[in-house]
């Protein structure tokens, strides 16, 4: 499904990511580990195209990314799902009208609109909070609107940027359930994170990032720096 | 599908318009004072014109005949001086014609009808009246008629020279062209920036929204519809209030302006120009104006 083909990516003088050759299947898990700053947030934004490579290829579905126009971008972004560490909701918008947004924007009716949401919201477990502004709930539910925000053009990727990164730890065990659910669903799923405690209880493929290079592969991995 | 956008973008930015009330109004007023300023200095240079032109037509040459010449010998000359490539029309007026004229145009005064009556035989002379292309020409073709050749024929040539008011008008006409230029060209510039600035500041009021959409895939022009919508609007007001302003400018200023540059013109003639054509062209202007600003603005936002 994703190809990174010997990827090299500079800002300016500083190397973020190079030398990387990584393949994600279809229905994978994957924990993407490594210290702030080692290049997992590059890596995702070369996959949505926020950033493109220097040299080498990323590419999905055999498709190379650097060769996608920009009136195709927003399409692309569509089968991909993005959730971050700072949640990013709108403010004043409830938990039914920020998830209703990601749909609106791509154009579809209202009638499609009010039946989906409930249930993405039913998914995340916040159907009940569908009312309720982000100011009205704690962080791990945030973080559920943001995914269920995320799920909301069903996408065949979920990319998750530290979602973790803010909350307590019932909160995160809340948000890695929900995770692995949408996973057992189908959907492929790219976590980065430096949580060690989430990593270790999943058992599932880590790939490790050291200063831009991937250093580590396993199968059914553990956190190890 | 895209009906459904289209429709949620119009509302978005309408939306907008009215929540930033303040701003909207500044921007629609910078951008009312452009189109005024515009607009007036528009009517001024097609008023100048108009008079230069009016002016252009009164000049002709005036060829006098002497009195009981032979008809033949007239369209001799007439057709000599039709045939100079400079001479844009010749007008021949019989004796009979200038007397009839003459009679017509003093019918109301019975001292002169009753003068005229008297006469036995008429005393007015048949004319050519001459006109050529460019204005630079009348002394020369004047010149060229009072040749000695026609000395047995022609009694008099006369033309009014208004050379000299038509060259100060033209001079304005150029001052303004090129004043009026300079000072559209710095009110565009003024009202392009409130505008630019208007609409940055809401973009940076909903950045964070700006970036969810484009996280979760709006397409660019789903993103700048909206603030389009909302400087288009601004136009849209701006357009409508100097439109109420020249109301009374077309309907009681102008008119008087014709019949003092042209007392000639008839009241269904009087309007110069075109009420709408004008309105056309500042609706035009305002949203290039409102266009061109809010893409400059978002430009930064869409980056990919």
């Amino acid at each position: 499904m994703i190809k990174f083909q010997n990827v090299l990516k500079k800002y300016d003088d500083v190397t973020a990511l190079q030398g990387v050759n990584l393949q994600v299947r279809h229905g994978e898990f994957i924990s993407l580990v490594g210290m702030s700053g080692a290049g997992k947030s590059t890596l995702l934004k070369l996959i949505i195209g926020e950033e493109h490579p220097d040299d080498g290829q990323v590419l999905i579905d055999d498709i190379d990314i650097a060769t996608v126009s920009k009136t195709d971008l927003p399409y692309l972004r569509r089968k991909i799902g993005m959730v971050f560490q700072d949640i990013k909701l709108l403010p004043k918008r409830t938990a039914f009208e920020n998830v209703a947004f990601a749909m609106e924007v791509c154009g579809h009716k209202k009638e499609k609109i009010n039946g989906d949401v409930p249930k993405i919201l039913d998914l995340v477990g916040l159907l009940h909070k569908r009312n309720h502004f982000p100011s009205q709930m704690s962080g791990g539910e945030k973080q559920r609107v943001a995914i269920a925000r995320a799920l909301a053009h069903r996408p065949v990727l979920l990319l998750a940027d530290e979602p973790t990164g803010n909350l307590d730890e019932v909160n995160s065990d809340e948000v890695l359930e929900l995770l692995l659910k949408i996973n057992s669903l189908g959907t492929t799923v790219i976590l980065a994170t430096h949580a060690s405690s989430l990593v270790n209880r999943i058992k599932r493929r880590v790939i490790t990032i050291e200063s831009g290079k991937i250093v580590r592969e396993q199968a059914q991995g553990n956190y190890q720096l | 599908m895209e009906s459904v956008s289209f429709l949620r973008v119009i509302k978005t930015g309408a939306l907008n318009f009215w929540r930033n009330s303040w701003l909207s109004a500044a921007a629609t007023m910078v951008m009312t004072i452009t189109l005024v300023i515009f607009g007036l200095l528009f009517l001024l240079f097609g008023i100048t014109n108009y008079s230069i032109n009016t002016i252009k037509n009164t000049v002709d040459i005036s060829v006098y005949f002497k009195v009981g010449l032979d008809e033949q010998q007239i369209f001799k000359i007439r057709d000599a001086v039709q045939a100079d490539p400079r001479v844009k029309e010749v007008v021949y007026i019989s004796q009979q014609q200038a007397f009839d004229e003459f009679k017509q145009r003093h019918q109301n005064d019975p001292l002169i009808v009753q003068s005229l009556n008297e006469l036995t035989e008429n005393p007015l002379s048949a004319t050519l009246n001459v006109k050529t292309y460019h204005l630079e020409d009348y002394p020369a073709v004047a010149q060229s008629l009072q040749d000695p050749q026609y000395k047995d024929f022609i009694s008099k040539v006369n033309f009014e020279d208004n050379r000299a008011v038509i060259d100060r008008l033209s001079r304005i006409l150029k001052f303004i062209v090129t004043f009026g230029v300079g000072l559209i060209a710095v009110f565009c510039l003024i009202a392009a920036l409130v505008v630019f600035n208007t609409i940055r500041l809401t973009i940076y009021n909903r950045k964070e929204e700006v970036e969810i959409m484009r996280l979760v895939g709006a397409t660019n022009w789903y993103i700048r519809g909206p603030f389009l919508t909302e400087s288009f609007l601004y136009a849209l007001g701006a357009t409508v209030l100097s439109a109420l302003l020249f109301t009374p400018i077309f309907n009681q200023v102008l008119p008087k302006i014709a019949v003092y540059v042209n007392p000639q013109l008839t009241l269904f003639h009087q309007n110069l120009f075109n009420y709408w054509y004008l309105m056309g062209i500042l609706l035009g202007l305002s949203l290039l104006l409102a266009a061109v600003s809010t893409l400059w603005a978002i430009r930064k936002y869409l980056k990919v």
